[in-house]
């Protein structure tokens, strides 16, 4: 019997795979979980996912989409519907980062721990109130849809955080999404929030970065003079200007966007220091808001000669920036060095209110990207810019410090963009728009910002 | 329903949510811990005490090998005799020798011995050149064997009848979580008849029970207690889907107690099931040829018949047979070595299978197969022969049709576009509505699972995850796997090797089933449809199941050892 008892060990064998499988599916379960569970074939959650749902609501209470009886409701207004579409989400989960797709299983009440299936009296569905102004959001969705522009706008309190209006166009009605054939550019990235996932060539707009570098690494770089003659051979290749400047210094550089002057900067900084300001204003670096995820911008000059050393400090080269990062950019100048983090989530209810924890945490602040006095030598140089070079009246009552960029794409279309920041104290409004195609940042971008601005100040202001 | 009621009953069905499965894992862990407690300690049964220097030889075992191999339970260092000499076993009438083709013989009382020939006290026995007479165990006071399973302290076990009224509760609450769906709490309207399949089978339960420890008197009672530990889940999830598979699973139930009684009689003496293998052999190779002809074809495998209304599944059945031929007691493990029989009959069962496209069963019979020649033969080389000998059939095979992988090409992908809509639906489903159920489940009958094909059956553990959660389906699964350390822990205290073999193989054969069903409607392994036991629905996979749990409960001594407590003393041989 004894060799019997030997032999049986080979059902010990049987259990030992047995039980490693078992450990197998019930640790693939427990970390997949939340994603099955949320898939739109789940009858739980009926055929629109959503059936079930909590509210989703904009700052002032405005209902952005609700569960009304089994069917998923959105705001009443379409141009609000569509405003909104890519921060609020549709009935799929297309829209990657909206709130319905990240926050899907708060807004049904899912926890592995107590599954789907709990009573009425315990479900724990949840409310979330974001921060933006859903009126505001429609004001620059019909500017931009006006001018059948595709892009990105966003603006935020740089004081609190508080994300106020955030569009990417194209954009469609969560009532009936496009039926999108093969071919059809129309569409193209209507998906995609361009706000948060999106990273564009960030042309002038760079030269805040380029500018910060040559104010701590060189003395007295902004009294320095240049000749701008229009055009110059920088490390082989022209390096030209949409006209000759003539002798500038560094914040008349910057209000004329001179190029000449700030690829010369670039190159006489060199690779690895524009590298590290670059990393240092949050190029290559991960940002999130909760659990959305915000598109890595792009700077690398460590395989570049003079020549793409000197493009990428006008924001050409492979540089690529994100909108909502150049609007923390812009946040970290308004705030002396430091941007505070922006958030979308203002807060969570559910009837056992777990979920406030996860709210977005107002004023947080972020890494310092530079210091306080370079930070208000940009400030003035963005000020002057569009005090003395596009006229106060370019953005209304406001008092903006702000700067454009005009940006080549590749393929011989130009991006706007404008990036800056109000100066008003009553109205700590940071912002960044990008307009695909749009020429000019000055009369694409800057019209846009304007609206946003006009729209958010209210919010701001509190009237 | 709205207002404090309401809020009672929702709060009545998240306390059920969470005690149900702590009860699952109490019920559990008492039904192990009883059978770790409840053994005799292990002395010698007799002693062979040599007339040359006095020394006295131990007889531990009921079946013992004796010769000069140091793996023999005797073990006499003397080259007159054979590596395998003898075998000395004990049988209901007294004790047995037999001569395992020795080269010099076995001598009782001088004369030479052929076939298996009686013993008794103070008779002399001559091995090689070695002469021992038969003497009582009591001079010699035994070493214990050591083992993990067993508890080595001395205290009790648990009360059986505290087990059974455990799983009468657990019962009543299952049923309760069953009559409070999310359905009945919004209408009010609550419907009570679960009840009546409960109380149906605590009957059964309870009915066993008595006749076991009365008219059998019998104590133990741990394996029955966790086969109806498992059918309550079974029954209680089908209420919901189909409530005439609740009947049919009451009648199985109680079909399957009977036959469990039958098997713990039949398997008395294995001499007689080796006196019945032929009639074993005919019968399963009949019934597998009865289904190859008029088989129908249900979920892609043609294993069914139907008689008279009823679909019966032969492979289930024949199951029992295979472990039961496989099986053989010491002496014929020596003196029968050569596996031809078997090794055919296996060939054919599998073959059958096969052609039936029940790739599952037909792995699980295989799998069976090298199982039980492993413990036969203990020979490696028959294991790998045969393995690769089925990877090559099935290469021939597969090259001549290859589209029968085509039924799993979802594997893997089960959640990729077309397979979720296709042959990986049910897969998909499945995890889809384990992940809904979360750790305590959304609670019986408020499940979705239910509407996918074969959710009583094949992917039943879907169901058991998104209803009850995740806590009782590991349970469930571990409680079953957990068997096979049962099963091995009581290998040398079993009558015969035919227990040890033929329970070490039922439980093998139940966790290669176990897996198949997890880990095939899970994704990890392609789904081929095999049962869950006693959980997923079906009377013949319902009967099989009780059986393979006779084999398991025949091999614990302690079955038949009420009637022959004579026998544990020395004194009647």
């Amino acid at each position: 019997m004894k060799k019997v008892l030997t032999r049986s060990l080979l059902t010990w064998f049987l259990a030992l795979v047995f039980f490693v499988g078992l450990g197998y599916f019930v640790v693939r379960l427990v970390t997949n979980a939340s994603y099955w569970a949320q898939l739109p074939m789940n009858q739980h959650l009926s055929s629109n996912g959503l059936a079930r749902a909590g509210a989703i609501y904009d700052r002032n209470g405005v209902v952005l989409a609700e569960s009304v009886e089994g069917e998923r409701v959105y705001n009443s207004d379409e141009s609000v519907r569509k405003a909104v579409l890519h921060t609020v989400g549709d009935d799929s989960t297309a829209i990657a980062t909206s709130v319905q797709s990240m926050y899907r299983n708060d807004l049904v009440g899912y926890s592995f721990l107590l599954g789907l299936g709990l009573p009425e009296s315990f479900r724990s569905t949840k409310d979330i109130t974001l921060t933006i102004d859903s009126q505001a959001c429609a004001a620059v969705y019909n500017a931009m849809a006006a001018n059948g522009y595709k892009g990105a706008a966003v603006v935020y309190n740089y004081n609190t955080g508080e994300i106020i209006c955030k569009v990417s166009t194209p954009t469609y009605d969560p009532y009936s999404p496009p039926q999108i054939e093969e071919g059809d550019d129309t569409w193209e990235g209507v998906y995609l929030d361009k706000v948060i996932s999106a990273a564009y060539p960030p042309g002038s707009t760079f030269k805040l970065v380029t500018a910060a570098a040559a104010l701590e690494m060189i003395n007295n770089s902004a009294d320095r003079y240049l000749f701008c003659e229009g055009s110059s051979i920088i490390g082989g290749e022209y390096v030209t200007c949409v006209e000759p400047h003539d002798q500038i210094d560094m914040t008349m550089a910057m209000a004329y966007s001179c190029n000449i002057y700030f690829a010369e900067l670039a190159v006489e900084l060199g690779a690895p220091t524009m590298q590290s300001y670059a990393d240092r204003f949050g190029f290559n670096q991960s940002f999130s808001m909760g659990n959305i995820d915000i598109k890595k911008s792009f700077y690398n000059v460590s395989k570049a000669d003079d020549a793409g050393l000197a493009w990428s400090g006008v924001g050409q080269y492979t540089d690529m920036a994100n909108p909502l990062h150049m609007a923390m950019i812009s946040s970290a100048i308004a705030n002396g060095g430091s941007p505070v983090m922006p958030y979308l989530i203002k807060d969570v209810s559910s009837v056992l209110n777990i979920g406030s924890l996860m709210a977005g945490k107002s004023g947080q602040s972020g890494k310092e990207m530079m210091k306080s006095s370079t930070a208000n030598k940009l400030a003035d140089m963005m000020r002057t810019t569009v005090r003395d070079h596009y006229g106060d009246s370019t953005f209304g009552e406001f008092h903006a410090a702000a700067k454009t960029g005009t940006a080549e794409v590749g393929d011989g279309t130009e991006d706007g963009w404008v990036v800056g920041f109000l100066t008003d104290e009553d109205c700590p409004l940071a912002f960044a728009v990008c307009i695909e195609n749009g020429g000019f940042g000055i009369s694409s971008a800057v019209p846009i910002a304007r609206t946003a601005v006009e729209a958010c100040a209210p919010v701001v202001r509190g009237y | 329903m709205s207002g404090f009621l309401g809020f009672a009953l929702d709060l009545a069905v998240v306390i059920l949510r969470i005690v149900i499965p702590i009860l699952t894992v109490v019920i559990i862990a008492l039904i192990y811990s009883s059978l770790r407690h409840n053994k005799r300690t292990e002395r010698p049964l007799i002693m062979l005490w040599d007339e040359s220097d006095g020394k006295a030889i131990p007889v531990l075992y009921w079946e013992n090998s004796i010769g000069r191999s140091r793996l023999s339970d005797i073990n006499i260092n003397d080259p007159a005799v054979s590596r395998e000499h003898a075998v000395l076993l004990r049988r209901d009438d007294g004790w047995i020798v037999t001569d395992a083709d020795s080269k010099t013989g076995v001598f009782v009382n001088g004369e030479r011995i052929s076939g298996r020939t009686h013993i008794y006290l103070n008779d002399k026995l001559k091995i090689g050149s070695c002469s021992f007479v038969i003497k009582r165990a009591e001079e010699f006071m035994g070493q214990t064997r050591r083992s993990w399973f067993f508890s080595v302290s001395g205290k009790n076990g648990v009360s059986q009848k505290l087990l059974l009224v455990l799983i009468t509760v657990f019962q009543l609450l299952v049923t309760c979580e069953a009559c409070l769906t999310e359905k009945a709490l919004k209408t009010g309207l609550i419907d009570l008849q679960p009840f009546v399949y409960t109380v149906i089978l605590a009957c059964l339960m309870w009915g066993a029970f008595l006749v076991t420890s009365l008219v059998f008197k019998r104590v133990n009672f741990e394996i029955e207690s966790l086969a109806f530990l498992l059918t309550s889940v079974g029954v209680v999830l089908s209420i919901h889907q189909a409530s005439k598979q609740t009947i049919v699973q009451l009648i199985a139930a109680t079909g399957g107690v009977v036959m469990f009684q039958f098997m713990i009689k039949f398997l008395d003496d294995p001499d007689r099931v080796t006196r019945y293998s032929k009639w074993i052999y005919i019968g399963s190779l009949g019934l597998l040829a009865i289904n190859l002809i008029f088989g129908q074809t249900k979920y892609g495998a043609a294993n069914w018949i139907v008689i008279g209304g009823i679909s019966v599944q032969p492979s289930e059945i024949v199951k029992i047979g295979f472990i039961m031929v496989g099986a053989a007691s010491l002496d014929q493990l020596q003196t029968k070595k050569n596996l031809f029989e078997f090794l055919v009959f296996s060939a054919l069962c599998v073959g059958a299978l096969a052609l039936m496209g029940d790739f599952g069963t037909a792995l699980i019979f295989f799998a069976t197969f090298l199982l039980i020649s492993f413990m036969r033969s203990g020979d490696f080389k028959t294991l790998i022969l045969a393995v690769s000998s089925a990877v090559f059939a099935s290469m021939i095979v597969l090259r001549f049709k290859p589209y029968i992988l085509d039924r799993f090409d979802a594997w893997r992908h089960c959640f990729e576009e077309p397979y979720v809509w296709d042959t990986g639906y049910q897969q998909a489903r499945t995890l889809i509505y384990c992940a809904s159920g979360g750790l305590f489940g959304m609670g019986i009958g408020n499940g979705c699972c239910t509407s996918i094909a074969a959710s009583e059956s094949d992917i039943v553990i879907g169901v058991v995850c998104e209803e009850m959660g995740l806590i009782i389906a590991v349970a469930m699964a571990v409680a079953i796997g957990a068997l096979v350390f049962y099963a091995r822990a009581i290998t040398t205290r079993s009558r015969s090797t035919f227990y040890s073999i033929s329970a070490c193989c039922a439980a093998g054969l139940l966790v290669i089933q176990l897996s198949l069903n997890i880990f095939g409607a899970t994704d990890i392994l392609p789904l081929t449809g095999v049962t869950f036991p006693f959980i997923s629905a079906g009377g013949s996979s319902m009967l099989s199941c009780w059986a393979l749990f006779a084999f398991i409960k025949a091999a614990d001594e302690r079955t038949y050892a009420i009637k022959k407590a004579g026998l544990f003393s020395s004194e009647d041989i």
